[in-house]
């Protein structure tokens, strides 16, 4: 008679969380930034979603191609599903918040975020490069305008007591660092650590000590990519020892064009001031080059000025003479005429595609060529991240045009044994580099008959020609180049030929009107859309519309720039230059 | 009765002499003459290509953009800050009131307000140069009527108050005075006493000139009825100003649209009747005596305090902070290097200068750089009503009427 | 701001305003369609008083974000009873680059609207004299188009010759 114990049934359970709400777009994350409302892949990150509907959140330890530091803390915005404030490169986007980034709390971190970092800053903008592209400077306008209260030392109108520390320490071959102007956001330890892979730099001490410096084990930032973190620097603090000193960033106006180093033919754009140039500074570039470059390619800007073959020079050796465009034309077509049907035809890779598209027009239909030999430079050392052994920037481009044409490529080994069996009475060359060394070579040329060279550069190769034509670089003249996975890009035109130099099509086509060629084209836009036609790789490519010259977003510069894209402050050539105007 | 151009003024010239029936037989042309462009009544190259027939004219065609310097595409690619040193040679006699217009405009587009003592500055300086503008060009319209000596005593009156211009902005004609968000400079030290005094010369001046001309039977015959215009066409084109209250509209944009502190000064505004010669002399006249007692109630008026903003994104920071702090040096970078970012948008804002209307359409894109400025001068709408003014009337005419309208070649032609 | 004015027009002539908006400062512009501008101008004048003309220009809009139609005129005109402001705004687009002209309207537009051409190359149907005023004859191009060459030269031209003027009895090439 005892009382069945009925099991007893568990206690209810407590009623869990709601069930979540499934979200708006599925798939995607969909949020509000200031009452717009954005839709972004999860995973974006917050800074970039927000950009999206032009929001711009100030930040400086934030790089899309780096990991997450957030110890800048100056893209902290109030979220709804927080109670404080939240770093945006570091918060996840969440299904359905609020984002705001310009209340009165979101404004006064900013503003607190920038005097922080100002107080122990060097007054230095007077010296310092950065100045007009620092993000020091633009955020302080836009987030913090207020003057410093600093203790002054001595009174008003003195500094403050700022810590101090290494000023301009050389760290490496190419970089300058100063201590004190850094802000400690990182990005160039996470830059080598991560892309470089090399994790050189370091950041060393704690507190108000905290400096950024080379990592004794290295002992210096001499790594092939640490020109980058000069890129990536928000202030003054890594600078480029190449360009320190030499132009005012809002002086430069910037041409979107490819680095020639080698053939990977990075992105870069070329900052520029009146026909000079000054540095390289990578391009975006996803399929190529991320936002890097190397920096045995940073300093190839420097073949646009050094050396250059200016003026033509007709003769050789002591009967060498300087003459005039046509003049030489004439020549070098008189020269030409009798000797038309065994003329060698020599190019070099590094020339753009309308260069060699015209040349082997001229080639094939004035000098009835078949073949062509290759020279080009020595190849070098690669890496497996984006320097690439072969140091021709057109290789690709050279062999698809000869394909195109129907050309044979004879190798440079090909070349010699030629040369050396006087196998060749005259030679059309175009560009001077050789892969081996150029006195080597001069004294090769020195049985044929013929040489009328068409180069850039003054080397003892085209001192061996009998005639030498100036060739333009491809900064001063529109045209594309292939690199070596084969992405044909286009390089923009920043000035116009300096001295007396014309782009090697011109040359090409001047020489096979001379001798009875039809070909006419005026630019090398015509160059291209006559010609490339016959190449079957380059002839949907978009000449036109790829890579158009930025003329809002030029380079750093603040000037305007005319209608042309460049500033209102350049000359033509030949007008004396006053730096900056 | 033959007519007589001293005794007919308000019918319109009969330009056929009477006698038709005896001069038949000659065979006349009109000749097209050219008052060129350098000429001393022309003032500041105008060319007017005049059709006579005997001493009237009959076509007039006025030509201008002599004196064209490209100052709407120069402001282009300068800083909003930049673009004030062009604006003082746009009315080269009275830059000031150039400089404030624009600022005027500029600050409205921001929407930004100066400080009160600021304020006071600009419409002590503005008055000033109003005197100026308007004594220059009634000394002007007698020395070319022949009365040297008024001339004298206007530029005598002028250059005292170009002195006190010197003192407080440093420069006689191309002042450059004025920054968005206020002054660039106080006024010196003494330089109210020294004002007031030249006030009073200033007063006295312009009575001797006032005492040798307008009751001058010559100047007032030459005058009185010549370069009419109806109230109808003056507004048709775009008159305003002396030359408009002239014909009898009351519009001032001072009293109208006060701006600045205007609307705590009690001043009058001179009307005329007829919109000739004369009444445009006189109106004049009565303005510089205004603009007196306008300059008087300021000095007494004006408060101490800032005579610029505060605040780092507008205005320059103090010399001490940007020799000694970086946040001082680096707003003093940004404001030179890449100007005041002016918010994206459009403003017209106009203010009464002294032939009229100085109106402003500013254009931003948001940068440190204007994307357009247009200034409506007052003096290129005036010039084109000149040839309606005087077609069909004596060549003599034309200088007294080119006078009073005080065409100043830099305004009308940017 | 007033808007009066504007709701005017809107009432009577609705078909002839595409958009109101305010500018920055709190100013009402109304966009009005281009080949309603005369009629505009017209009951601006005659029937809402509008008589004082204060200033036309125009607006090359081609480095703004929104630049297509390329062109902008604007006028401004002015009620003196009233104290009163209006802004209009007409588009014009690059390749038909007209605007019938309101000089018949308002005097004051002859000038105007010939410094539009000047410099903008706004040419202005009806207006009849459409020449150059502040740049001579042989000029080439419109230099407040943001386009313009600044780093080009203008070629140079000979000396006209004198035709159009009286040089004096017994010279030659005299014409009234």
């Amino acid at each position: 008679m005892s009382d069945e114990q009925k099991p007893v049934a568990p206690p209810a359970a407590p009623p869990g969380p709601p069930a979540k709400a499934p979200p708006k777009n599925p798939g995607m994350v969909t949020f509000t930034v200031d009452g717009r409302e954005v839709i972004a892949k999860p995973g974006t990150n917050m800074v970039d979603a927000a950009k999206t509907v032009g929001v711009e959140i100030p930040f400086y330890c934030y790089h899309p191609r780096l990991s997450i530091a957030a110890n800048c803390r100056m893209c902290l915005v109030e979220a709804s599903n927080s109670p404080k404030l939240v770093p945006a490169c570091q918060t996840a986007i969440g299904e359905g918040v609020a984002i705001k980034t310009a209340t009165p709390k979101v404004k006064e971190s900013q503003r607190a975020v920038m005097e922080f970092l100002l107080l122990n800053h060097p007054v230095d903008c007077a010296i310092c490069d950065q100045a007009g592209e620092c993000k020091l400077q633009d955020y302080y306008m836009r987030h913090d305008h207020k003057p410093s209260r600093l203790e002054r030392v001595g009174g008003e109108g003195t500094s403050g007591m700022k810590v101090l520390r290494n000023k301009r320490k050389i760290i490496g071959p190419n970089v300058v660092l100063d201590q004190e102007r850094c802000v400690l956001c990182t990005r160039c330890v996470r830059f080598m650590d991560e892309v470089a892979k090399e994790p050189q730099l370091g950041v060393f001490n704690r507190g108000s000590h905290e400096v950024i410096d080379v990592h004794p084990k290295y002992g210096a930032l001499d790594n092939n990519y640490s020109g980058n973190v000069v890129d990536i620097c928000p202030v003054g603090a890594l600078l480029s020892r190449d360009f320190r000193f030499r132009a005012r960033v809002w002086f430069l106006s910037a041409a979107p064009t490819v680095c020639t180093g080698c053939s990977n033919g990075c992105s870069v754009s070329a900052d520029f001031m009146g026909q000079d140039v000054y540095r390289y500074r990578p391009r975006e570039n996803e399929a190529i080059n991320k936002s890097w470059m190397c920096d045995q390619g940073r300093p190839t800007y420097k073949a646009f000025h050094a050396s250059r073959l200016l003026m033509p020079v007709i003769g050789k050796g002591a009967d060498a003479r300087e003459a005039t465009n046509s003049e030489a034309v004439k020549y070098a077509a008189m020269k030409l005429k009798p000797l038309a049907g065994s003329v060698a035809f020599a190019v070099a890779p590094t020339v753009s595609n309308e260069d060699l598209m015209a040349s082997f027009a001229f080639a094939r239909d004035v000098l009835q060529s078949k073949t062509v030999y290759v020279t080009g430079r020595a190849p070098g050392a690669g890496d497996n991240f984006l320097m690439k052994a072969d140091k021709n920037p057109n290789r690709k481009g050279l062999t698809w045009i000869a394909k195109g044409f129907g050309f044979e490529l004879k190798t440079f080994a090909d070349f010699t044994a030629a040369l050396d069996k006087n196998a060749i009475k005259a030679l059309y060359l175009v560009g001077s580099d050789v892969p081996e060394d150029a006195e080597v070579f001069a004294k090769r040329l020195a049985g044929v008959e013929l040489v009328v060279a068409a180069a850039m550069h003054e080397t003892p190769v085209t001192g061996a020609a009998h005639v030498q034509l100036p060739a333009s670089s491809h900064i001063e003249d529109e045209g594309t180049f292939t690199q070596e996975a084969g992405i044909t890009q286009r390089v923009r035109r920043a000035f116009p030929p300096r001295g007396e130099s014309w782009p090697a099509w011109k040359w090409a086509v001047e020489l096979g009107k001379e001798l009875g060629g039809a070909a006419v084209y005026g630019t090398s836009r015509e160059v291209f859309r006559t010609l490339a036609p016959q190449v079957a790789e380059l002839k949907d490519y978009a000449w036109d519309k790829e890579t158009p010259m930025n003329v809002k977003g030029q380079g750093n510069q603040t000037l305007p720039a005319g209608a042309d894209g460049r500033p209102p402050g350049w000359r033509e050539q030949g007008v004396p230059r006053i730096r900056g105007i | 009765m033959a007519h007589s151009p001293m005794t007919d003024h308000d019918d319109a010239y009969d330009p056929t002499p009477d006698n038709s029936e005896l001069e038949a037989h000659l065979q006349t042309k009109n000749m097209v003459i050219n008052l060129g462009p350098s000429h001393p009544a022309m003032h500041g190259t105008v060319r007017m290509r005049v059709e006579l027939d005997g001493e009237i004219l009959a076509k007039v065609d006025t030509e201008i953009g002599f004196l064209h310097r490209g100052f709407q595409k120069s402001c282009e690619s300068v800083t909003w800050t930049q673009v004030i040193p062009y604006t003082d040679r746009l009315n080269y006699v009275s830059a000031l009131m150039n400089n404030f217009g624009y600022l005027n405009a500029v600050e409205k587009l921001m929407g930004i307000e100066i400080p009160e003592r600021a304020k006071y500055i600009r419409v002590i300086g503005a008055e000033l140069h109003r005197i100026a503008d308007h004594l220059t060009a009634t000394g002007a319209l007698g020395l070319e009527l022949g009365a040297f000596a008024a001339f004298l005593y206007g530029i005598e009156a002028r250059e005292l108050v170009a002195d006190r211009v010197t003192e407080l902005t440093g420069a006689r004609l191309t002042t450059n005075f004025g920054r968005i968000g206020g002054c660039n400079r106080d006024l010196p030290p003494g330089w109210i006493e020294k004002t007031i005094k030249t006030l009073d010369r200033t007063i006295e001046l312009a009575d001797e000139v006032g005492g040798l001309l307008t009751r001058n039977r010559i100047f007032t015959d030459r005058c009185r009825g010549t370069g009419v215009i109806t109230t109808e066409d003056a507004l048709d084109h775009g008159f305003t100003g002396p030359c408009l209250r002239a014909c009898g509209v009351n519009y001032d944009i001072r009293k109208a649209k006060p701006y600045w502190v205007y609307d705590r000064m009690k001043f009058d505004v001179p009307l005329g009747k007829n919109g000739d010669n004369l009444d445009r002399y006189l109106c004049r006249v009565e303005e510089i005596k205004q603009s007196v007692s306008i300059v008087r109630q300021a000095l007494e008026q004006i408060p101490p305090g800032p005579v610029i903003l505060d605040d780092w994104r507008i205005v320059l920071p103090p010399k001490e902070e940007v020799y000694s702090t970086i946040e001082g040096v680096m707003a003093h970078f940004k404001l030179v290097m890449e100007g005041v970012q002016v918010p994206v948008g459009e403003v017209y804002d106009s203010t009464e200068a002294a032939n009229g209307e100085l109106g402003w359409y500013l254009r931003s894109n948001g940068s440190g750089r204007p994307y357009k400025v247009h200034v409506r001068a007052p003096g290129f709408h005036i010039l084109s009503g000149v040839g309606k003014m005087i077609e069909g009337r004596m060549l003599a005419d034309l200088i007294p009427t080119f006078d009073t309208i005080n065409m100043i070649g830099g305004e009308v032609e940017q | 701001m007033s808007t009066w004015a504007l709701d005017q027009i809107q009432q009577h002539l609705p078909e002839a305003l595409a958009s109101r908006y305010h500018d920055r400062t709190g100013a009402e512009w109304a966009v009005v369609k281009r080949e309603s501008i005369a009629l505009v101008a017209a009951a601006l004048k005659e029937k809402l008083g509008f008589k004082l003309f204060i200033s036309m220009d125009s607006v090359d809009r081609l480095e703004l974000p929104e630049n297509t139609p390329r062109f902008e005129v604007v006028y401004f005109l002015f009620n003196i009873e009233r104290n009163e402001h209006v802004r209009l705004k007409v588009l014009v687009p690059e390749d038909d680059c007209n605007v019938p002209t309101i000089r018949f309207v308002y005097q004051g537009a002859n000038w105007a609207e010939r410094l539009s051409w000047d410099f903008y190359g706004i040419h202005f149907t009806g207006h009849g004299d459409m020449r150059r005023i502040l740049l001579y004859e042989e000029f080439k191009g419109h230099p407040l188009r943001k386009d313009y060459g600044l780093r080009e030269r203008q070629p140079l031209i000979p000396e006209r010759p004198i035709k159009d003027i009286f040089r004096g009895p017994g010279t030659n090439g005299t014409s009234a």
